[in-house]
């Protein structure tokens, strides 16, 4: 099978915006199509070595933390390594880094490190992009 | 229906039965059988959708007391 690729840009950091992006995300990479995610502001969130094991639910939907239990959803440090053990690139915007004054050691490990113009490199021949 | 393997996804949500069904799959061979147990009411059409996106056939599916079966044939 030709394989597509698949370029994702992750700008929100609630566990809603995580899981669209993990969930697609996987899904994709086990339909063995190519997979790159671009972290940018606070998208940062959701590879953030601490930060992404327990992100907020969005404002005024706190409620919905027992649906996510009750549904057994996996989690999304669970998620996370799956994306990682499927080789899907997972790119974190130096930029946004250079603001929020985070360095490299402050992120999951095997992340890319990357400006705009590498994710356009990476995305500019994708079959499906997707922003979150 | 003779199947090589049987994947327990019982109780997983999206996009958990596709993952280990991806992962299930590269233990058996071409043109054996894989079948998958779920609980996940979205796994009938992800299920399909990922057998005929990976090139596999998807022989039969049942449901039966909430539990989707599926035997997949890989391609």
């Amino acid at each position: 099978m030709a394989n597509a690729k698949v370029a994702i840009i992750a700008a929100n950091g609630s566990l809603f915006d995580a899981y669209k992006v993990f969930n697609v995300a996987t899904a994709a990479a086990a339909s063995d199509e190519d997979v790159g995610i671009f972290f940018t502001f606070e998208g940062l969130n959701l590879i953030h070595k601490e930060g992404h094991k327990n992100l907020p639910l969005p404002e005024g939907k706190e409620h919905f933390q027992e649906g996510f239990e009750q549904a057994n959803v996996p989690s999304i440090e669970e998620l996370v390594g799956i994306a990682q053990e499927m080789g899907i690139k997972l790119i974190a915007c130096q930029m946004t880094m250079d603001v929020m004054n985070l360095e490299k050691d402050a992120f999951i490990e095997g992340i890319e490190v990357g400006g705009a113009a590498s994710f356009i490199d990476y995305a500019k021949d994708a079959n499906i992009t997707l922003t979150f | 229906m003779d199947s090589a393997k049987l994947l327990d996804a019982k109780g997983m949500a999206c996009p958990m039965p596709v993952v280990k069904t991806k992962k299930a799959m590269k233990d058996i061979n071409t043109g054996e059988v894989l079948e998958v147990h779920a609980t996940d009411k979205g796994a009938k059409s992800d299920l399909a959708a990922w057998a005929k996106s990976g090139g596999h056939e998807l022989l039969k599916d049942t449901e039966e007391d909430d539990v989707l079966k599926f035997w997949i044939k890989k391609g």
